[in-house]
């Protein structure tokens, strides 16, 4: 049986007056990868979001209802967002290295955390990150170039290096591949499969062959609803409900 | 009607209407071109020759019967000899027809009296020169200098000429002799205000800029900087911070002589701290910068993008983090051009310094931010509500330094924003 890493439990977002997400629960098991479907603006970006308190910088986004992670609730006054975040790293939609080096990109999140002792445990954990990532080899010889130097692929992989630098238990990435090429695509989607091993992953994607590709399980949001979730085989071949098998179908969305 | 047709006849008027904006906005330059172009030129042609004087060579006698008439070679009996009787006997000699006291009065006017104390310092300097002959440029009068740089004057009748057909026959002489020269203006460049035009400088209200703008850049620049920073990253959306946001763009719209006001009210009369005094000037041009900077600072982080700010927070920096590393060093090209400019505004502003009395008349140069100062564009202002033909050329000559010294500052600005601009 695997275990749940986060649960959700009837979760609603406003942005002001609309409505974004309601009554949203859903759980993620640990260590595998949860794929988010849906049309545009059906609110699996902003449930995503949810999941790292990355909406507590939109002033009038207002969030109800529990997300426990590993049993903790982490819209509890007493735990700090900054803590959190170091827990649940994030990968966003445009790769946005900082206009730094490559290595200082990396380094970022461990030098603010304090996570390192010595310049050359630093350096160890830039490496390890970067070999994770499968970006080393591309750019072991240049890892004092701009960040924005790279490719638009390297640059999503240093921004999943940059995320795994602070290793953290969960991954959460916001349709990661939409800027980039079918070939880069297909190298971050294998690098996802490779990480799933160590860190819970949570990916939104427009594409539906990403996530029957990428996913153990996948959930269908449409217009703000949860309109199922199960096994992504499940869900791909034999669809529980009728909007879903529409949208899988490209008959909706 | 096709379609295709319908478009080719409209596409003519479409084009026209375009070249029809290009040679307005071309227009537009174009004149925008020619009238700075005439204020330049006005302003060079007239100030040009304050940056040069007239110079008259005589031969001056040290005469030690005037200087040291008891031979102790003591300091403070060289300070205070006639100096003026030593040049005026010098020219007695050049002039040897002028006798009459009265005439004699008009001939040593030639020199300005500034040649006084120059030779005074030459005597302390040197105590051979007395008892000796030297041949010396000493700096002519403004009135002289005026003839001399315009000498199409001569031919005005006597009482339109500022001076007489008598003093005109000696500086003819003069002229003619080979000894009135053109030289460089040091003065200009080495002293305060005058009331002669010819010893009046600009060093004086460069240093009183230099002062005040030190401590409007010193007490503005962080200041809003912090409060830009606070208000666009850190401070709650709310009533009250749009209530201040709407506050600070006011104060940016406010007639500088209002903070003039304020100045005089709280610094002086309040605190009673020092009139006419760069510190004050520059607490009150600091009042007026704050705005400049705070908007400044907020447009260029405004500017940076969100995805920056995202990447940090999404990594766990604390929103104090994100801005300091990341946000805040993208923005400084910004913030640095608006700083450079507000100071360029603070530097070409007169109205508030007048009311906090820097617009004294004041001789000294200042050596402090305590000292009674006045600045470049309240010494123009002086320059050209004074009466004497001199200060004429000195008010277009300040108005060059202080051109300059905002050309400067823009360049400056232009060259920190390219330079540290990221490109990457």
């Amino acid at each position: 049986m695997e275990k749940t890493k986060i649960e959700s439990k009837k979760i609603n977002v406003y942005y002001g007056d609309k409505k974004a997400l309601s009554n949203i629960t859903l759980d993620i098991p640990e260590k595998k990868v949860t794929s988010l479907i849906g049309p545009s603006g059906c609110g699996k970006s902003t449930f995503l979001r949810c999941l790292n308190r990355m909406n507590d910088t939109i002033d009038i986004c207002r969030i109800e209802g529990k997300i426990l992670v590993d049993g903790e609730d982490i819209y509890d006054t007493k735990l700090d967002p900054v803590l959190l975040r170091a827990r649940i790293g994030m990968v966003f939609q445009k790769p946005n290295p900082f206009p730094k080096s490559i290595f200082d990109n990396v380094a970022y999140g461990p030098k603010i955390h304090g996570l390192t002792n010595s310049s050359d445990e630093l350096q160890l954990l830039v490496e390890s990150s970067l070999k994770k990532a499968g970006l080393y080899n591309e750019v072991k010889d240049r890892l004092n170039e701009p960040g924005t130097s790279l490719s638009g692929g390297q640059q999503q992989r240093l921004c999943i290096a940059r995320a795994i630098a602070v290793s953290p238990e969960v991954i959460l990435m916001d349709e990661p591949c939409s800027a980039l090429d079918p070939i880069a695509t297909a190298i971050i989607e294998e690098l996802i499969d490779e990480i799933s091993k160590n860190f819970t992953i949570v990916i939104v994607t427009h594409s539906m062959q990403q996530a029957a590709r990428v996913s153990n399980q996948t959930a269908f949001f449409h217009m703000g609803n949860l309109i199922e979730v199960g096994k992504t085989d499940q869900v791909f071949s034999t669809p529980k409900e009728k909007k879903t098998q529409d949208y899988i179908t490209g008959k909706i969305g | 009607m096709s379609n295709t047709k319908i478009i080719r006849e409209s596409l003519k008027k479409r084009h026209l209407a375009e070249s029809r904006f290009k040679a307005y906005g071309i227009l537009g330059i174009i004149s925008a071109t020619l009238f700075l172009m005439a204020i330049l030129s006005t302003i060079y042609i007239e100030g040009k020759s304050a940056f040069k004087s007239t110079y008259i060579k005589i031969n001056i006698f040290y005469d030690p019967s005037i200087i040291d008439p008891e031979g102790t070679r003591d300091i403070e009996e060289i300070k205070f000899a006639n100096y003026r009787k030593i040049i005026k006997n010098s020219l007695k000699n050049y002039f040897p027809e002028v006798i009459g006291r009265e005439e004699l009065k008009n001939l040593i006017s030639f020199i300005s009296s500034s040649e006084e104390e120059n030779l005074m310092k030459a005597v302390l300097e040197n105590n051979e020169l007395i008892g000796s002959d030297k041949i010396v440029w000493l700096k002519a009068s403004s009135t002289i200098d005026v003839i001399n740089k315009n000498p199409e004057m001569k031919n005005l009748p006597e009482s339109n000429r500022l001076i007489s057909d008598q003093e005109l026959v000696w500086f003819n002489k003069l002229v003619l002799s080979g000894d009135v020269k053109f030289g460089l203006n040091k003065d200009f460049f080495l002293k305060a205000d005058s009331t002669e035009p010819e010893q009046a400088g600009i060093l004086g209200s460069i240093l009183g800029s230099f002062f005040t703008l030190l401590i409007t850049l010193i007490l503005s620049f962080p200041v809003a900087v912090a409060a830009g920073v606070f208000l666009e990253e850190l401070a709650p959306k709310n009533k009250f911070t749009d209530f201040i946001e709407i506050n600070i763009n006011n104060l940016a719209a406010v007639p500088s002589i209002i903070f003039g006001l304020l100045g005089l009210a709280i610094f002086l009369n309040l605190m009673h701290l020092p009139r006419s005094a760069p510190v004050v000037g520059g607490m009150v041009l600091a009042l007026m910068t704050l705005p400049t900077i705070i908007i400044a600072t907020r447009v260029s982080l405004k500017a940076v993008p969100p995805s920056i700010r995202e990447a940090a927070i999404g990594l766990g920096a604390t929103k104090f983090q994100a801005v300091i590393h990341h946000v805040l060093p993208l923005a400084v090209p910004g913030i640095a051009t608006g700083t450079i400019i507000g100071m360029s505004r603070a530097l070409g502003e007169s109205a508030p310094l007048l009311l906090i009395g820097m617009v004294a008349f004041i001789v000294d140069i200042p050596g402090s931010f305590v000292d009674s100062a006045t600045v470049l564009p309240v010494q123009i202002y002086l320059w050209k509500s004074t009466a004497a033909r001199g200060f004429v050329e000195l008010t277009a000559a300040g108005v060059i330094v202080l051109l300059t010294f905002l050309i400067l500052m823009n360049a400056l600005a232009i060259f920190v924003r390219n330079k540290f601009e990221k490109k990457w």
